[in-house]
This record gives structure tokens, sequence and C-alpha cells, in this order.
């Protein structure tokens, strides 16, 4: 899932400051999971939004709402006019979130609460990792289930650089060196000897060196427009 | 029942939570209540000195409340899932003490009721069932009168039960809460003699039958009939009506029920030393509750189990004794009463007075030639789906027709008979309308539950010393003080008030799962907290980031909004800190303590319930600082709250800090309570010093 990291209230608050009606609206799915932007994150933000207008002696009216998600119309439809009727949306949702939703409130400016860190798994309550990058052209069956894109701080592709050390990263001995643990993953499923393959270059065009991306079902696709076509001319109308 | 929704009747204080609770399984204390009182929800409010409140949900469902204080059998207590742990909640005396609390919140309380219905409803006896209907019919706005034989209200309340069982100004007090809502009283009136029920039922548009059992049954054996041999009621009636009753120096009294056991007491109180009782079973099938029977025991009556009575002896007029046969079996191999004798084995009871405590029945003799026929064995015939009897709009209700039960049993009954009533006024069938008796209810804890929970032993009421209470007909329990109140209440596991998830909003992201030291959620596409499993502990609802769970009961979303207001106004010119204090209610004893007046306290059921958002909202309405009260340590009734308390008071302050405040003006205070004193408020005190010396916020 999508990790984020709440901004510094400062950060927010330059963000905020000049706008009158506020409303911070959270994400209850992955940056709910995160404690990072959900229903109950946003509420707490908006609480620290008013205390600081009211230290700068600032008027503001600053609310909060969720929904379940900001990244499908169709769960925030049914709160947009309520939505509407402040001048500026935080959105604790992830950056997609933001995107997406800020395409579709017009005149009303939608920023960001939260950062949006990255793919993540919950490896205990409270402690969240990064285990993908969404490169596009996944690997993960050759390296014994460890992605070097993601986990190796160079995204190195041929194994490990002169910086591993006892299987920590040089950048910190907080990091595993994932050329370590793909190396050891591999010997426990007795597959070392895939690493000796050679592979062809890796093509970057399916991450994001090939422009922003999309995801096209043709199938469903094809499907929904004959759907809108019935509907467009149900009637007798054309 | 008076607490569910029926069209047109006024609805009865609902406590926070009570919408949510109708749609789950009941708590066991609940479901046993004939009446369905709302256990639960009063001793959490009692627990958080919210007596009044207390007294309104005790009071919705059930008008002799009072009464039920002092005698009720408390099935609840039976019931009560602490029965698995240690020893059940002690209800019954929790239930006495927020009615004590709240003498003076209830007179004021009484109102007249408007009558709206243009329609009148006469009610015959005034005893639980009766007075019931008539509370509940004055309430949808009928005109009713009562008619009681007796000069004085309350049935068998009145006339029967013993005042040391029952002050009678407890009952005078539930009486005039009924009577206050402008209904009708006619005493002195014997129907059949004063009126005829044709002429009743013609007067009004309604008619109900709440006689109960007035008669006592005899024995049919020799030497029963003259002097010396008296019956249960009409004895107890006359030590209820100040007429002392001609008893000798030896009182043997026949039966094992409660009432037997009521005559026997009473007999002792009238000065006789000499008082046994005869029953046809052992201790362990004696029909009287457990407690009359050790009660009994203390005050020197003997028990002879397992004799049957088969003729009373005299010398003359004058009783000698009671001859009695050996009983083999009391039930036979059906299980059904149906006692066998040894005729080989008898023996006599040495006696100069026998009273016949075998059971009672009703005295219907004022129907005979009415439209409300009796069945082949005297009975009046009804239709328990409509509590009609066969005299069209002529009810019934209360122990006339479901046999000896108990005072709530038949209050229950007439809240049916009301509510049945008022259909059949209103023109509507009344058939499939009345509601269900058993109630869906929440299961006994599993065992890895139950190794989980503090064994706190239950906080036992006095009584009178034998000795003492014998003399006289004085109440012999003595009630809890305001201290033992609030710990018996703090026992309460709270079945029933736990966590619920709204599922619209629970994305199944485990934080419950993982929080709760129960183990009662189970996330699947959603969480489900099991009730079964969940304390009420309410660890779990603070840490839901959707904040899809909440708690049924004391949530705090309850204080949340009100929070400025319990801040109050923010002086400019103050000159001590503001504290919002939220203290946990479970051996804090926030009210038997008198804090500092700057401390502003807000009663939680446990701090495990606040949340990083209340202590900043706190900060946000103008505190100065924010304190969290709890208890010493491991004195928490809960597992795990201390530790998850930190840490969010933790992420309060590094709010706080973002903010340019000094994180130290969120702070949990602590104190061992039980050692006397006032320890919580020197705690505030010192913490109001410190916070003095960081300055106070706005001013100069």
């Amino acid at each position: 899932m999508i990790i984020g990291s709440q901004k510094p209230i400062e950060e927010i608050w330059e963000m905020v400051k000049d706008f009158r009606k506020v409303l911070v609206f959270g994400c209850n799915t992955c940056v709910a999971v995160c404690h990072a932007g959900g229903e109950k994150e946003a509420e707490t933000i908006a609480s620290l939004i008013r205390m600081r207008a009211q230290q700068e002696g600032k008027e503001m009216e600053v609310n909060h709402l969720g929904v379940m998600r900001h990244c499908e119309p169709e769960y925030f439809d049914p709160v947009m006019d309520e939505v509407k009727k402040y001048d500026l949306v935080l959105s604790t949702a992830c950056g997609v979130g933001v995107n997406f939703l800020s395409d579709r409130t017009g005149n009303i400016p939608v920023y960001p609460g939260i950062n949006t860190s990255f793919y993540g798994a919950v490896e205990a309550p409270g402690n969240f990792v990064e285990l993908c990058a969404g490169c596009g052209n996944c690997i993960l069956h050759m390296t014994g289930g460890i992605c070097p894109i993601a986990r190796c701080s160079k995204t190195l592709m041929n194994g490990p650089c002169g910086g591993t050390n006892n299987g920590k990263c040089e950048v910190s001995k907080d990091i595993d060196c994932a050329w370590f643990l793909i190396v050891e993953r591999m010997k426990q499923l007795g597959t070392l000897e895939k690493l000796s393959e050679v592979i062809p270059p890796r093509n970057w065009s399916t991450s994001r060196d090939g422009g922003p991306r999309r995801v096209s079902l043709e199938h469903i696709r094809a499907y929904e427009e004959q759907e809108a076509q019935k509907a467009a001319t149900a009637g007798g109308k054309k | 029942m008076a607490q569910e929704k029926i069209e047109g009747a006024p609805m009865p204080y609902r406590p926070y939570g009570a919408e949510i609770k109708e749609t789950r399984p009941y708590s066991p204390c609940r479901a046993a209540c004939p009446a369905h009182t709302d256990v639960q929800a009063y001793v959490g409010l009692i627990a958080q000195g919210r007596y009044h409140e207390a007294f309104e949900v005790i009071t919705a469902p059930n008008p002799i409340a009072s009464v039920c204080s002092m005698i009720c059998h408390h099935p609840c207590e039976q019931s009560c899932r602490r029965c698995t742990i240690d020893e059940p909640l002690a209800v019954r005396h929790l239930k006495r003490f927020a009615i004590e609390k709240s003498l003076d919140y209830r007179r004021a309380r009484r109102r007249l009721v408007q009558k709206t219905k243009g329609k009148s409803v006469g009610i015959i006896g005034s005893g639980p069932s009766g007075l019931t209907a008539a509370r509940d019919l004055a309430d949808f706005g009928y005109s009713v009168s009562i008619y009681e034989r007796h000069p004085v209200l309350g049935g068998m309340l009145a006339s029967a039960i013993p005042p040391y069982r029952l002050p009678r100004e407890m009952l005078k007090e539930d009486i005039d809460d009924v009577i206050a809502k402008g209904i009708e009283v006619k005493t002195n009136c014997e129907i059949g003699k004063d009126v005829k029920i044709d002429e009743l039922a013609k007067q009004h548009d309604a008619v109900l039958i709440a006689i109960g059992l007035s008669l006592s049954r005899s024995l049919p054996i020799p030497g029963v009939d003259g002097p010396g041999v008296l019956l249960a009621i009409p004895f107890l009636e006359d030590v209820a009506f100040g007429r002392k009753p001609c008893v000798g120096k030896k009182v043997l009294v026949i039966g094992g029920g409660n009432v037997a056991m009521d005559v026997a007491r009473t007999a002792r109180r009238l000065g006789v030393k000499d008082v046994s009782m005869v029953c046809l079973e052992s201790a362990e099938e004696m029909p009287a509750w457990k407690w009359e029977v050790d009660e009994a025991l203390e005050e020197s009556i003997k028990i002879n189990h397992r004799w049957g009575p088969k003729a009373v002896r005299r010398e003359g007029d004058k009783v000698k004794g009671l001859e009695v046969v050996k009983v083999k079996a009391v039930f036979d191999a059906s299980g059904r009463f149906n006692p066998s004798f040894d005729n080989d084995q008898t023996s006599l009871i040495e006696a100069d007075t026998i009273i016949i405590t075998i059971g009672q029945m009703s005295d219907v003799s004022f129907l005979k030639d009415s439209a409300v026929s009796l069945d082949e064995r005297g009975r009046v015939k009804w239709d328990p789906a409509t509590q009609m009897s066969s005299a069209k709009g002529v009810f019934v209700s209360g122990e006339v027709v479901t046999g000896p039960g108990s005072a709530i049993a038949a209050v229950a009954n007439g809240h049916r008979a009301a509510l049945a009533i008022h259909l059949y006024c209103q023109g509507e069938a009344i058939e499939g309308k009345l509601p269900a008796q058993e109630k869906e209810k929440i299961e006994q804890m599993p065992p890895e539950v139950v190794e989980k929970i503090a064994k706190e032993p239950r906080l036992e009421i006095k009584h009178l010393a034998p000795e003492v209470r014998c003399d006289s007909m004085v109440h012999f329990e003595i009630g809890y003080d305001e201290e033992e109140a609030l710990k018996e209440a703090g026992r309460c596991r709270g079945c029933g008030g736990g966590a619920v998830v709204d599922q619209k909003k629970c994305m199944a992201c485990l934080t419950c799962m993982r929080i709760c030291p129960y183990g009662a959620p189970v996330v699947t596409s959603v969480s489900e907290i099991r009730p079964e499993y969940c304390q009420a502990c309410g660890l779990c609802a603070p840490e839901c980031p959707a904040e899809a769970i909440s708690m049924v009961s004391y949530d705090v979303r309850e204080i949340r909004r009100t929070l400025p207001q319990t801040v109050g106004r923010i002086e400019p010119n103050r000159q001590e800190p503001v504290i919002a204090a939220f203290m946990c209610t479970h051996h804090v004893g926030v009210l038997g303590f008198d804090l500092p007046k700057n401390v502003r306290t807000i009663p939680v059921h446990c701090t495990s319930r606040i949340d990083v958002l209340d202590l900043l909202k706190a900060i946000e309405a103008g505190a100065d600082a924010v304190a969290v009260v709890r208890c010493g340590d491991g004195t928490c009734k809960y597992r795990d709250v201390a530790r998850r308390v930190d840490a969010r008071v933790k992420r309060g302050q590094e709010l706080l800090k973002m903010l340019g405040f000094d994180p130290g003006r969120i702070e949990i205070l602590s104190a061992a309570s039980g050692n006397g004193g006032n320890p919580y408020a020197a705690v505030c005190a010192n913490f109001s010093e410190r916070i003095k010396q960081m300055g106070l916020r706005g001013t100069k």
C-alpha cells in the first residue's frame, strides 16, 4: 500500500494561512493504515491549524471530513457539495488522491497535507518499509523475491557494490544490503545459480523514464464505452 | 417495553449509545431482567458519579424501582458475567444507592401529563403490574383511574411484604412518581362490592384487571380449622397495617417458598423466639432464595426439611403441634411437583401457632356473572397474545394470569398490557405487536478472557446484627456509602457497552486486532468486535485511524463536543491556570474529592478512551494545560492501558511542541487512591504550580 507521513505543522500553516475556510479532507485507505491521513489524523490536523490560527489571531474556519478513498470518484462524489463550500481543501490522501481530487474541484485548490513516501508494508504496528518501486517490469522471480530496484540504495542490477558491509548498506547501518539479502535468500531457496545467467540490459521505459504511465484494459473500456453510447442514444436521443 | 419505540408515547431518557444498543445482543444482566432494565448503562453512570442519569435509566422501564432496590430477586446478578470470574456485581445495592442519591431530583421532576387521547382506562389493583400500566397509559395521554380495595396503593407491596424488607417510604416515592402524572386514585374501593365490573367497563374505554394473588391457599388436613392456625396473607396484612396478629410462643410455618420466609421472619420480629418451618423440600430443593434462607437461619429460625403436613394436633381448642410424614420424593420421574410420602415415618412438630404458606390464588369472585369468563379451574380466561380477557376491552395482567412470580416480572407484564390497551383504544390490531420477552444476549466470557481479568471481590453490604434486627420491623440492610458504591460500580465489566465498528468506515487495517488485550476483534473484510470477548476497556477506539470504532457506552464523542463548555470561560486576568483534567472514574473517585476550582474535571470511563485529539481539543478550548489523571500503578481494571495512554500523551506533547508550546502542558498525573486524604487534589495543585511557572496562555 501507499505509505505517507504528516507534514510539519509549520509547512502546513504556510500553505493554508491565507485561506478563510479550510477543509482537512482525510482518506481512509492506505494513508489511514499508516496513521498519516485517515479521518482521525485529518481531525487532528484541523485542530492544530485552528490553534495555529488562534496564535496568529487569524479568523479561520477549519473543519474535517473523511471518505474511504480519494482515488476513485464514487467515494468522494457524495460529499462534493460540502467540499465545495471551502476556499481550500487540504487533502491528507497520498499524492494520487490530491492530484485526482484537484482535477475535480473547479476553482478550489487542493493542497497536500502529507508527504507520500513509498509503496510499503506494515512490518510491525507503526513500522512501515519500502519494498517496491513500481518500475513496471517485475523481476522478483529472478532475485529471490527481494527487489534490488526498491531495496538497493543504488538500484543496482548486477550485485552488491563495494559499500556492502556485513550485510548492511554503506548509506546507513539501519539499511540492509539488498544484494546480501538476495544472495542469502537464493541460497536458502537453492536457486543461487540463477544469478549466473546473463540477462539483457533492462528496459527502463516501463518505469518513470517512459513518461507518465497509464494502464488501460481494453476489454473493460470497450464495454464501458458501449454502455455510455447506449445511454446516450436511449429513447431516440442522438 | 417502555424503552422501545411506541407511536405517540413520550420517549424516556436514553443514555448515550442506546440506539446502537437496541440493535445488538443485550448484556446478560439486561436480558435476564424481565423489564430489560439497562443495568450496564446505569451501573456505568453510577461509576462516573452521574447518579441522576442512572436514576433515569433505572426508572425508564421500571416504575417501582425503589421497591426493586429493596426486594428484587435480581436475576441480573445471577446472570452477571462476573460470576465466571469471581462474584456477581451487587446490582440491587447499586440501584438502591443511585435511587437514594436522587431523592430530591425525583421529587422535583414529577410532572402532570396532558391527557391528550380523550379516552379513559380503569385499572383494578395497584400492585407492580397495575402501577406500571397506569404509568404507561398516563404517559400515552389517557385518563387513568386506579381502583384499590386497600386504603393505600401498592397491592401486595403495601399489604403483604413485611416492612423489614421494604420500608414503606420507599414504596411511597415510587407511587408518588406515578400518581403525579395525574392519575385518579380510588382506594377502599372493592370491585364487586362498591362497584360492579360491568359498570366499570361502561365507564371506561378499557379496563385492566391486575389484582394479583391475594388469597392464601389452605391445607385439606384434619384439625386445620380452628384457632391457632393462620393463613399467610391475612397474617402479613395484619402486620403491614399495624394490627397485631394473634400468635403464641412457638410458631410453625408450613412452606418453603419466599412468602414462607417472609412469614417466619416476620413472626420472629413480633417477639416470637421459637420460630420453625417445615417444608417438603430438602435445603437444595427449596424454592426460597438461598440468601433468604441464610438470613432466616441467622435469625435462629429452624427449618425441618422433607416433611409433609398430615394433621394439626390439638388439645381441646389449642394447637399442640403438626403431625408430619416423611417425604420420599418431591418431584416425580418426569420432574413434576408430585410429592410421595413414607407413611411409616411420622413425627410431631410442637407448636402453638401454625401459619400456612403454601401458595396463593386470585380472588375472582367479583367476576361471577360478568362478561369476563373463567376457566374450569376458576381462573380468568385470557389471550397472552393480546392480554385481553374474554370480554372485549377488558384486559388482564400480572400474577392473576401469569401465576406467582416476581414483582419485576409483573412490571414487565404491565407494560405489555398497557401497550395492548393503547393499541385497542386506537382501533389497531394487538396481535403480533407486543414485544417478545426473550432477547438475544451476549454469551458468557470465553475462558481465555476470564483468566486475563483480575479478581476483585464483591463489596457486600452490611446487615443489622440478627439479635438487633429481630427486635423490630426496621429495614435490616445498610446501603452503600458513596465510596463503596463507586468501588462496586467499578467492578462492572461493561458487557454490552463495548466497542462497535462502523463497517462503512472500516478499511480492515488490523489496528484494533493488534491492540486489543482480550482478542475481541476479528478482521476479515472488515473488523468485527466480538461482544463476548470485549471488556469495554475502550483502548481500540482512539487508535482506529478511520474513526470507525466507537464505544456503545461512554464514548469520548459524548464529551468531545462539549469540551469547550467543560473547559469553560477563560478569564484574561486569571491568576491560576485553567487545567482540563481527564479523570479516570475508577479508583480515582473523581467525585469523592474536592479539587481546586481551576481544575476543570472531565470524567472518563477509563483513560484508555482519551484520544490525542481530546488532549489537543482541550488546549484548543483555551486550557492552559491538560492533565490525564489516572489510578496508581497496577490498579487499572483493564490491561495494557498505561503504556498506550503514555504513548498518546507523548504524541500530544510532540504536536504541542510543533505549535511552540511547552510540551509539559500535557501531563499524566497519578496518585495512589484509597489512602484517605485527597491525593488527587495534591497532584493537581502541584501541576497547577508548574504551569504557573510556564506562564498562563494569553496573559502577560
